[in-house]
């Protein structure tokens, strides 16, 4: 224990788990971000899991063939919005159960890209995993040199800037446009805005699209800035801990983001302790208790944060136009 | 002059532009079994069409991808047997989804809960290791496992029933917590000393489900799976539980009005959910490997969920829609050594059924009409 806190009290160490949780927080804050948007036109999308694998794999495959970071980077982006496309079609025209449509596309998803991955690389053994090159953190130049907050903040990937930028993008979206306020209104009550003469096809479509491009974006980070490889098991339900944030983190983009920086402090001070090889109180050597803590958490956030007061009306519930 | 005379247009044309005329969709107030069932086989007729281009993309022959998977899964009396034995687990997990989707309740954490239920029975069996007759030692296994599957299950329901929480992510959560648990339990305190896995001693002898047949692995379990199936139509079908469980999948408010306890029914539900899984990672056990490890029946949770989704929640039909994943899974090993097809594509095909399976669904409860032509 006491190395442990040794360990934990070097300001070196402290800046590189503060650096990390940024880091790692991405993948979640771009795919929440995607999920509470699409929430909030109504349509809870549970394939958020399944369409970071496609991202991810999408980038990855997209590297491969064109050894272009950006050629990876609009490729998961288009992959995540066609694979959201299928998801808008089941639950907004065909009006299919939202939940089963969602648990049905992830399968797909992970499946489809486990089947093309190894479609792709069979001759290799399982243990030969191909890699490609990642993107480097780009600095900003002035800012990354103020000490600590410079080495945290503005040291980081193109795609976590992005991500942090559009906590405040998609906050405006939702609060200060006609465009966001009636989408919102669309998850509140489509039955209303029908009458108004919204139209609400389109923009439920857009906004699950959106929610698509973003989670592509999250699974992209997680192949092509975080490791350079794919497997299919690469999302390790980052997806479904993004669903978690959106709902204790009340649908809100600003909680969503303090959500997304807690799951990533976790897991940073995971890697640090465990690169540095300290053994744990009671449990040693075993890092499973530590992998396991990320998805404890969610549970005990959704317990203890259960205000849903932003909590979309109509969220998961299918608008018949002239039913009730 | 008098006044152009009216562009001509094609029946066609009229028949799809004029508003109020021509062709629509329109509800049916009751789509019936027969149709219903049709649905999934067009469906699944579909998903075999649109596996075929797949592997046709993947460069490789169809008609030979098909024998081989044919071949693979019932080829001969043994790959037959062996279908069966890949639907044994399928069965309970898929039986697990549906009893819980019936209620409108998700439960996503079959997986989870069937680790859960193959742990809790190699608890007991370790505790238990000297207790004669084997029966009795069977009976006690079986419910060590029930019992840890409904209590894995339990977490996600009392904080459903109590606090309201989503269950769908607790139970995919737990998904999680279950494997690290595992893998946690089998890297320390359970680990075999004799072995370099992470994998427990191998069970007595006295523990292991009997065979059928000398020559194959299809063991009792396939006909507990089966029991479990006809139990599980009669609970639902024949007996007040059933009644309510289904109640409260159908209107959960009309539920509440009419007095049943929906928090107690929640718990009720998913206890027998999480025990059919738990009987179901048991079985594997005893069964199959007679040693905990980390891969018996992989996704085996999942794949039930898929299985009880296609089989429209009907126990039955589980039985059926598991006997035909296992024959995919079982056939697709062949037709990876016969056409260099990776077996992944079980999972593209699971994925695809269950969406066409959906769609299809969507498409039974309308039907085309042709509507009267009004003028002005």
């Amino acid at each position: 224990m006491g190395e442990i806190l040794t360990h934990l009290l070097t300001p070196a160490v402290i800046i590189g788990i503060l650096a990390g949780a940024v880091r790692i927080a991405t993948p979640l804050l771009l795919a929440a971000l995607g999920e509470m948007v699409s929430e909030n036109s109504g349509i809870l999308n549970l394939s958020i899991e399944g369409t970071m694998t496609l991202g991810a794999f999408a980038g990855f495959m997209a590297m491969s063939w064109y050894e272009n970071l950006w050629m990876g980077l609009l490729m998961a982006v288009v992959s995540g919005m066609l694979f959201s496309l299928i998801m808008a079609l089941m639950t907004v025209t065909v009006k299919v159960n939202q939940v089963v449509a969602g648990l049905a596309l992830n399968i797909l998803g992970i499946g489809f890209a486990f089947f093309w991955f190894r479609s792709s690389f069979q001759d290799r053994s399982s243990l030969d995993v191909p890699t490609v090159p990642t993107f480097d953190t780009a600095d900003i130049p002035g800012l990354s040199r103020i000490p600590v907050v410079g080495e945290v903040l503005f040291s980081q990937h193109w795609l976590t800037y992005f991500a942090f930028l559009m906590v405040p993008m998609v906050w405006i979206l939702l609060n200060k446009t006609r465009y966001g306020l009636e989408l919102r209104s669309i998850g509140h009550n489509p039955e209303a805005c029908d009458m108004r003469g919204i139209n609400i096809v389109p923009r439920q479509y857009a906004a699950v699209v959106f929610g698509g491009a973003m989670a592509g974006l999250g699974g992209v980070f997680l192949s092509l800035a975080s490791t350079g490889m794919f497997f299919p098991d690469i999302a390790a339900g980052r997806g479904w801990i993004a669903l978690a944030i959106v709902i204790f983190g009340n649908w809100r983009a600003s909680w969503i983001l303090w959500g997304s920086l807690f799951f990533g402090l976790i897991d940073a001070l995971q890697l640090s302790l465990q690169a540095k090889g300290l053994s744990l109180p009671f449990f040693g050597d075993d890092y499973q208790v530590f992998l396991a803590l990320p998805f404890v958490f969610t549970i005990v956030a959704l317990v203890l944060n259960r205000s849903r007061s932003r909590s979309p009306l109509s969220l998961a519930i299918p608008y018949h136009r002239g039913e009730r | 002059m008098s006044a152009p005379p009216p562009p001509k247009q094609s029946p066609l044309w009229s028949m799809l532009m004029q508003p109020g005329a021509g062709w629509r969709f329109e509800r049916r107030l009751y789509t019936g079994p027969v149709r219903e069932f049709a649905a999934v086989i067009i469906a699944i007729g579909i998903s075999v069409a649109a596996a075929g281009l797949l592997v046709a993309v993947a460069g490789a022959g169809v008609l030979e991808a098909f024998r081989g998977m044919y071949e693979g899964a019932f080829g001969t009396r043994d790959s037959a047997l062996e279908t069966l034995v890949q639907a044994t687990p399928l069965i309970m997990t898929g039986l697990a989804a549906a009893i819980a989707f019936r209620a409108s309740i998700w439960n996503i954490g079959g997986e989870g809960q069937f680790y859960a239920g193959a742990a809790g029975a190699w608890w007991v069996s370790d505790l238990l290791a000297d207790l004669r007759p084997a029966p009795l030692l069977f009976v006690f296994m079986f419910l060590g496992a029930a019992l840890a599957g409904a209590l894995w299950a339990s977490i996600a329901s009392v904080l459903k029933a109590v606090f309201k929480t989503n269950e769908i992510l607790t139970t995919v959560m737990l998904n999680f917590v279950m494997f690290f648990v595992l893998s946690w339990l089998l890297a320390g305190p359970w680990r075999s000393p004799n072995t370099f896995y992470y994998q427990t001693e191998r069970m007595a002898d006295v523990t292991f489900l009997p065979r059928f047949t000398t020559d194959s692995r299809l063991h009792w379990g396939f006909a507990i799976a089966v029991l479990t199936a006809v139990l599980v139509y009669f609970i639902l079908r024949k007996t007040p539980l059933g009644y309510e469980i289904r109640g409260l999948g159908a209107n959960p408010v009309a539920s509440r009005y009419k007095g049943a306890n929906v928090g107690v029914l929640i718990i009720t539900v998913m206890a027998i959910s999480g025990a059919v899984a738990g009987l179901g990672g048991a079985g594997e056990l005893l069964g199959l490997h007679h040693r905990l490890q980390l891969d018996i029946a992989v996704g085996a949770g999942f794949t039930g969920i898929i299985i009880a989704l296609v089989a429209r929640l009907h126990p039955l039909g589980v039985v059926v829609a598991a006997v035909a994943f296992g024959a995919l899974i079982n056939g697709s090993t062949a037709v990876q050594v016969v056409t260099g097809i990776p077996a992944a594509l079980v999972q593209v095909i699971e994925g695809m059924t269950l969406v066409f399976v959906l769609l299809a669904a969507v498409a039974a409860r309308y039907r085309i009409v042709r509507t009267s032509v009004s003028h002005g």
